[in-house]
């Protein structure tokens, strides 16, 4: 091995690796199996790793890293699973948008919020796998990698209204799903989401 | 006090949140809040949603993963 390459897999090593947990926490919630999620990685670390010359020193590596990792996903995954009517799917919830805040008072929110921290991690996990994955994947760039709207949107190759829009009726799914499992449970939650979106249960 | 009513302060809770608006639009959110408490309990009930997402999606990736990578790494070397 020449010097050139020993000092760019020292390079990659000490720099890209450290991203292994986080990028396997979105793979697990892409493919939602550890095999899949395993080998996504693999294939991310060994496409970043051949194109590492490219990445420009001093830009985010982890945001670079998520690109990568979610077009390997994109093309390689996600069209063996069927599910073909995501988008016609995210253009019918149009429809179940606005107003679903107005009836609850803030003493239902507060008992809301206090249910939602007391979840248990399973169940938030579960809800998650239950949105559509657009909606998921939003999310999940968002509030658990903390990426900004215009990170996510070079991720996702969308333009930002479409990610505010992922992440907006997503948040509003995952909070449905969480207050029915509270309800469910016996907490006192108080019926604030439109009937109209609970059709599932 | 610049506080800019529930309307819009609903309207931009989420972006409020990921810390997406102008320094001056986050403080006409924070002093609206100081105020309503409906605003103030819908912004709680976002902040706990985003907390309780990103605590339950940490995952650590398998030992045996990390070896697997870089001996995948270690044959594109070779190679090359």
């Amino acid at each position: 091995m020449t010097d050139e390459a020993e000092t760019k897999r020292a390079l990659f090593q000490e720099q890209a690796l450290p991203f292994m947990d986080q990028l396997y926490g979105a793979a697990m919630r892409m493919t939602k199996n550890p095999a899949d999620a395993a080998d996504l990685v693999q294939e991310t670390f060994v496409k970043a790793f051949a194109a590492f010359a490219q990445f420009e020193q001093g830009t985010n590596l982890k945001a670079w890293l998520y690109r990568i990792l979610t077009n390997t996903f994109i093309n390689q995954y996600r069209k063996n699973q069927r599910n073909p009517y995501q988008g016609a799917l995210e253009e019918l919830e149009d429809w179940q948008l606005g107003g679903a805040e107005s009836a609850t008072s803030s003493t239902g929110r507060s008992a809301e919020a206090e249910a939602i921290d007391r979840m248990p991690a399973s169940a938030v996990k579960d809800a998650l796998q239950e949105i559509p994955e657009d909606f998921r994947l939003a999310v999940y760039l968002a509030d658990v990698e903390g990426f900004a709207y215009q990170e996510i949107a070079d991720i996702m190759k969308t333009p930002v209204g479409t990610v505010m829009s992922r992440l907006h009726r997503g948040r509003r799914q995952l909070r449905e799903k969480l207050a029915d499992y509270a309800r469910e449970r016996g907490y006192a939650i108080p019926d604030s989401t439109p009937t109209t979106t609970r059709s599932t249960t | 006090m610049t506080d800019c009513g529930c309307d819009k302060a609903k309207a931009e809770l989420e972006e409020f949140l990921h810390n997406e608006l102008s320094p001056q639009q986050c403080q006409d959110i924070r002093d609206h809040m100081a105020v309503c408490d409906d605003c103030s309990a819908e912004h709680l009930v976002g902040l706990t949603l985003t907390n309780k997402v990103k605590e339950a999606c940490q995952e650590k990736a398998p030992d045996e993963l990390r070896e697997l990578v870089l001996g995948a790494i270690s044959n594109l070397d070779n190679r090359a």
